[in-house]
């Protein structure tokens, strides 16, 4: 009972969204519309429930001096910054310039400086999928070193050589091998979705 | 009160009406087509265990060993549920994977479980974390080892994907086997090589073909593209059902390069291979 309750629900829920999306039927829309809405709300309730429970972690990390008390600080901080900042009295929500001004002069730029790691990180994983001596690393370095050496900046005829080659690379060899992994992936994405429609699971270990 | 046959007549009104206000949005080809795709998917999911099961997929078999070596030293093990989280603002395509990477999660939580290794899941989403703290639950039940359930624990480490990442760089924890499967999009190498810094065994998977080359340089294991939906059905098998499709696809190889050697000798040399194997 545990179990088929939440089952039976997906598979209701499922089956007449699927439904809905094959015939017209004003009832049935309405009763599809009024089951988004409601898993909207779901959503919205479970972000409420994530924040508060993200501000209690560390309110009670940053009282009872555990973990990591000053970043605990940082974040209650950056939350109540944001918070005032898009509730205050006559404040116009996101949109509010305030909430603006925070986005665009503070959390961008710290997001542009962790990205602007990933090119150390590229290098610091090369040397990790190196020591790994794992074939597929090996495999992908090599390749990726082709690929740079074929897109050179290179003049003349050897140049002309280099772009048709890197070309014909990138649209032959590596384009297939993705496409293959794109419709690899739908299909076990679809069979997978089915898989949760209908709740199975098969004899766990 | 209507009788029964009033009430059935009733029913029957209802839906017949239903049926007259109703019309196909898609024509009646596709509709067809539509349940048609629904009942192979069906024929699909019906089987318990992955058919081609060649290898070790994300070298998942390795999890209980790393757990024993992490019960060893007394560590923790750690693991994310990627940055795509299930009610977050992206496609379903990357919600999906992190469904998909629930039964990875339940089958670490349960080794983990069973050797008295506390885990640590965090997920940049609350309904995933509310999944994973189901998960975790479920794995401590299933071992009855409800005791050790409070050294387990999901964390939901704030909204966005950059906060996921950021979450891990600086994360002071050094747990001896990390893991992290589920959706990644840009912010993957940072995630994924501050998970792997710190441990002594990982394992990564995601759905996402763009990432393929960041889980294939951070991780001891790696699950790429379908590999992260096929892994599950593949832990749930039992070792009579893994070692019997293992057998049985060893079986089907020699055939075909039986055939294959057959087909050449009688082509080469005009050999009749097939009649002395048959003993014509």
């Amino acid at each position: 009972m545990r179990r088929s309750l939440p089952a039976a629900t997906v598979v209701v829920v499922g089956l007449l969204l699927l439904l809905d999306y094959v015939v017209i039927n004003p009832t049935l829309a309405a009763l599809a519309d009024l089951l988004l809405e409601l898993l909207v709300l779901l959503a919205a309730g479970a972000a409420l429930a994530g924040g508060v429970a993200l501000v209690l972690r560390h309110w009670t990390e940053m009282v009872g001096r555990r973990a990591d008390p000053l970043g605990s600080v940082v974040l209650l901080v950056g939350f109540a910054a944001i918070l005032i900042a898009g509730l205050y009295p006559g404040s116009s929500g996101s949109t509010d310039p305030a909430v603006r001004w925070l986005v665009a002069a503070l959390l961008a730029p710290l997001i542009a400086s962790l990205f602007a790691m990933l090119f150390f990180f590229l290098l610091g994983a090369a040397r990790r999928g190196l020591a790994l001596r794992r074939r597929e690393s090996s495999l992908m370095l090599a390749a990726a070193g082709v690929v740079v050496v074929l897109l050179l900046p290179i003049g003349g005829v050897p140049g002309d050589w280099l772009a048709t080659a890197a070309s014909w690379t990138l649209a032959v060899p590596i384009g297939g091998v993705f496409r293959g992994l794109l419709i690899g992936v739908a299909v076990v994405t679809a069979v997978h979705a089915t898989r949760v429609l209908l709740a199975v699971n098969g004899a766990d270990e | 009160m209507p009788n029964l046959g009033e009430l059935l007549g009733t029913l029957v009104g209802l839906i017949g009406s239903q049926f007259a206000a109703s019309s196909l949005r898609l024509g009646p080809a596709p509709s067809i087509a539509i349940f048609l795709v629904v009942l192979v998917l069906l024929s699909l999911v019906a089987r318990p265990a992955t058919r081609w099961t060649t290898r070790d997929l994300g070298r998942l078999a390795m999890v209980p060993r790393a757990m024993a070596l992490a019960a060893e030293s007394g560590a923790a093990a750690a693991f994310s549920l990627g940055s795509a989280g299930v009610s977050r603002a992206t496609s379903a395509f990357d919600r999906l994977q992190t469904l998909a990477a629930l039964p990875v999660l339940g089958h670490v939580a349960r080794t983990a479980a069973r050797a008295g290794v506390p885990l640590r899941v965090t997920a940049n989403d609350a309904v995933a974390v509310h999944l994973a703290e189901v998960t975790l639950d479920d794995a401590h039940r299933a071992t009855e080892t409800p005791e050790r359930g409070e050294r387990s624990r999901a964390e939901y480490v704030g909204e966005g994907r950059p906060v996921a990442a950021a979450v891990a760089l600086t994360d002071a924890a050094w747990p001896a086997a990390a893991f992290v499967a589920g959706g990644l999009a840009e912010e993957s190498l940072l995630m994924l090589q501050a998970t792997a810094d710190d441990a002594d065994w990982t394992s990564a998977g995601t759905g996402a073909p763009s990432q393929a080359g960041s889980v294939l340089l951070s991780g001891d294991g790696a699950l790429i593209g379908p590999e992260l939906y096929q892994a599950p059905s593949d832990l749930r098998a039992s070792g009579h059902d893994r070692t019997g499709v293992l057998a049985s696809n060893r079986l089907i190889l020699a055939v075909i390069g039986l055939v294959l050697v057959g087909s050449f000798a009688a082509v080469a040399a005009g050999v009749d291979l097939a009649g002395a194997l048959a003993g014509r």
